[in-house]
């Protein structure tokens, strides 16, 4: 027999998942239907023939190119420079430090993890100001910096999931090479690291994610409205979610207004598939300590 | 070598600190301190204050947080306990999914069906409001919410579910009655971890909220955060109180976030 | 010996007549010597212009790289003084102080004028100077009160250190209190999408700016328009500022001269604005 209580309660969870999963599907559906059409060669291009803008000897005007362009230096930068160190300190905190060591570095990347990333961004910007005054005054907000701002801020992940992967790796596994004879940096290289390469590699993918669109950082240390592909790292240069916000907000004809809708289907499926390789190395974890036990 | 990049996050975190104080060190004199911590911006006649702005990104993370947490805690339920299997791992998919949506598209996605949602079947305002950001800020934090939420249910759940099956208890009241308040320390760690998130996001608000540097005196004013402040106005002038007021915005955020961090760590939860 | 001295004064009066006509009539042909980039940032109303010319100096040559950034004239004086980018656009002119603290040397290139505008459906088009004030002010609040819909005048604004603000609330508003629920938008572009959006808005915006999706306000009688702006019936008007640190090197240099230039008249023309030194 059931309350009324028990009954309200599950009206209200199934409505309140009716409501999240209505929430997902209308956004889904509404980007699409405005976005589909307006993806083209010119939607990315502009005017300029796609080979010649990609090989750059044509600049784009009015295309996705030159913030797609953009967007992949800002991925590629920050995840080269914060992949290694944040693997690197995972594997520290979890095979060597002592546990208090453990705690205190922990809360720092903790800290660094919930840094709101205008917070970061303010950070870069006040680094340049500070380099303009002291010994680099022809410093400028640039690729570089960004990049720099970025990767700190993914880093934490990185180091959180090398650790966490470290961790599960069962017992018998750590000790079997240790019992053949292998110093402990042995055994990380050659056992634990391959062992939980799937995990690490899930924390790269969430990185790169984060810096595809985060756009807080980025509106403080050098995006720009019109720049064009970054040939130097210290260019300006444009960005997927920037130029979204900013047709959005400034949209002066209604094809920019379409840009913008473009932009917001692309970035989506990126992100969307992004998503879709990290669940596809989920499952293949599971399976395997399935098969493990 | 290894541990120097492990050190790399705290030097870090401990130079962003000290870089945000040395910009605001300016206005720790006295009049300093009272131009910034007061409750008008209009830097122009001599204004700096960022008290509405801070109460503004509280008013709105809150809300936010009020809005999200009973919407968690029942799709929680869901995905754990109450529904079958097929709905509840679909449901839990999706949840996953909605994490990887970039802010910037929830934003978009508000501004052209929210907006004129609340400005015009509402008719209340120009639609860019407190309560506009309010809505969509819930939908971004709440998959956060109910992920840590799930995880601290499921841990309990796969420990109390057939002792409660024993006692005849029925599903709902199972977790009604006996996973509710076994996992409240890691309800309030969801939530806090939530508001942390709300907290800290600047988009929503910059796109949604209206800016106006006020107190709301109601849900349907127009809003600023401590966050979109920073990103509206900060480079103005390098040397005079508007900008160091921005580096206190700045500074706030950042001890907030550590306090959190405290907080939960105090309660035992990682805040991961 | 005179006759020596002057040819040599002779041919450097030469020199330095025709460099100045030289630069006088650059055009694109002579961007192909130069290679290098130039960032500019400041005032949202000379996008236009400055995105029209750059892309134009790129198609002619590849090798230079000329980035554009908005902010608003707060940002241009700031970042220009600060040498984060190599032009600062401003809206309105620079105070002794910002010149002498920073060190800048400015550009006026196009007169602009600051305009109200409301949403094309609002029946109210023309109000007096004092009306707007008392909009702007809060003491007006409905649109009922003049002539329009029952409806809340939704006010529209931007942060104090845009340019377009200052002469707004400088030349109409007469230095008055703005109501403070007014919602900030931070760019010249940003408030015509607001206002286009807004059946009940009302907010100011360079004349430049104006197309179909808003309607300009007529003040005391005058429609802002470029007409208007030009032979002075309607009085909130501006020049538009280019401005570096210190004189410009070689290429920002040409840039602004071709900004002078013919092509770059018909470019301020063509974006809504009159060209002017």
């Amino acid at each position: 027999m059931r309350s009324t209580v028990e009954y309200l309660f599950l009206i209200f969870v199934w409505g309140a998942t009716f409501c999240a999963m209505a929430a997902v599907f209308i956004l889904i559906v509404f980007l699409t239907y405005r976005g589909l059409g307006t993806i083209s060669l010119e939607l990315f291009f502009g005017q300029a023939h796609w080979f010649k803008a990609i090989t750059g000897s044509q600049p784009v005007f009015g295309g996705l190119w030159p913030a797609m362009a953009g967007t992949a230096a800002l991925v590629i930068l920050s995840c080269l420079m914060a992949v290694p160190i944040g693997i690197a300190g995972g594997i520290y905190l979890a095979e060597y430090a002592s546990p208090r060591f453990h705690s205190i570095v922990s809360f720092f990347v903790d800290l660094m993890a919930g840094i709101p990333s205008i917070v970061m961004g303010l950070f870069g910007f006040s680094i340049i100001i500070l380099l303009k005054h002291t010994f680099l005054p022809q410093a400028r907000t640039c690729l570089f910096l960004a990049s720099v701002c970025i990767a700190l801020l993914v880093m934490p992940y990185l180091v959180r999931t090398t650790q966490n992967a470290l961790q599960s790796i069962s017992q018998e596994r750590r000790l079997l090479g240790l019992s053949l004879g292998f110093t402990k940096w042995q055994n990380i290289r050659h056992i634990l690291i391959p062992s939980s390469n799937r995990g690490i590699l899930s924390g790269i993918i969430l990185s790169v994610g984060r810096a595809a669109e985060d756009t807080a950082v980025i509106l403080l240390t050098g995006v720009v409205s019109q720049a064009f592909v970054p040939r130097s790292l210290w260019d300006k240069f444009e960005a997927i979610p920037f130029r979204i916000y900013f047709l959005a907000a400034e949209h002066k004809t209604a094809a920019e207004l379409d840009q913008a809708y473009g932009a917001a289907l692309v970035l989506l499926i990126i992100t969307g598939f992004l998503f879709f390789v990290a669940f596809l190395i989920q499952k293949s974890i599971e399976k395997k300590w399935a098969i493990i036990g | 070598m290894l541990l120097a990049a492990t050190m790399v996050s705290v030097v870090a975190a401990l130079s962003i600190l000290i870089l945000l104080i040395y910009f605001v060190r300016p206005i720790f004199s006295v009049e300093g301190l009272k131009a910034v911590i007061s409750w008008e911006w209009r830097p122009f006649s001599g204004h700096f204050g960022i008290m509405p702005m801070m109460v503004g990104s509280l008013c709105l993370s809150l809300g936010a947080l009020l809005l999200a947490c009973p919407l968690a805690v029942g799709i929680s339920s869901f995905v754990c306990v109450l529904a079958p299997k097929k709905p509840a791992k679909i449901v839990n998919a999706v949840i996953h999914y909605m994490t990887s949506i970039p802010t910037v598209i929830y934003g978009f996605v508000s501004i052209f069906l929210l907006v004129p949602l609340i400005r015009d079947w509402l008719a209340k305002g120009t639609g860019l409001s407190l309560l506009t950001a309010t809505l969509a800020l819930s939908i971004l934090i709440l998959p956060t919410i109910v992920l840590v939420y799930s995880a601290y249910l499921r841990e309990k759940d796969s420990s109390m579910r057939l002792t409660a099956a024993a006692i005849g208890l029925s599903r709902v009241q199972y977790f009604l009655f006996v996973l509710l308040p076994l996992t409240r320390k890691g309800f309030v760690v969801a939530s806090i971890l939530g508001f942390g998130r709300a907290i800290g996001d600047t988009l929503i608000s910059l796109m949604l909220a209206g800016n106006t540097p006020l107190i709301p005196g109601s849900l349907f004013d127009s809003i600023r955060t401590l966050t979109a402040h920073i990103a509206l106005v900060i480079a103005t002038d390098s040397q005079t109180t508007f900008y160091h007021s921005v580096f206190a915005a700045g500074l706030l955020l950042f001890l907030l976030m550590a306090l959190i961090n405290i907080i939960i760590r105090k309660l035992g939860g990682k805040a991961s | 010996m005179i006759k020596q001295l002057g040819f040599i004064i002779f041919f450097t009066l030469f020199v330095l007549i025709s460099g100045n006509f030289h630069a006088q009539a650059i055009s694109l042909s002579d961007f192909d010597q130069f290679e290098g980039g130039i960032d500019i940032a400041g005032g949202t109303a000379h996008i236009p212009v400055m995105n029209e010319a750059a892309k134009r100096i790129m198609m002619q040559n590849p090798r230079i790289r000329i980035s554009v950034a908005g902010g608003g004239t707060g940002i241009g004086v700031q970042k220009a003084g600060e040498g984060l980018v190599d032009i600062g656009n401003t809206g309105r002119a620079l105070s002794q102080e910002e010149i002498d603290k920073f060190g800048l040397v400015s550009f006026p290139f196009a007169i602009d004028g600051v305009a109200p505008i409301v949403h094309p459906q609002n029946q109210v088009t023309a109000l007096s100077s004092d009306q707007i004030r008392a909009i702007f002010f809060g003491q007006i609040t409905n649109w009922n009160e003049l002539g329009g819909n029952d409806a809340r005048i939704n006010v529209y604004g931007r942060e104090e250190a845009s340019g377009t603000h200052e002469v707004f609330w400088g030349r109409l508003l007469n230095k008055g209190e703005i109501v403070q629920t007014a919602n900030i938008v931070q760019s010249n572009g940003a408030m015509k999408v607001a206002v286009a959006k807004d059946a009940n808005a009302i907010g100011y915006m360079s004349i430049g700016h104006i197309d179909e999706s808003i309607n300009p306000m007529a003040v005391d009688g005058v429609i802002p328009s470029q007409e208007t702006a030009v032979d002075g019936n309607y009085p909130v008007i501006r020049k538009l500022y280019m401005n570096t640190k210190g004189e410009p090197s070689p290429l920002v240099n040409a840039f602004i001269q071709y900004i002078y230039s013919d092509d770059g008249a018909e470019i301020i023309s063509a974006s809504g604005y009159i060209p002017s030194k």
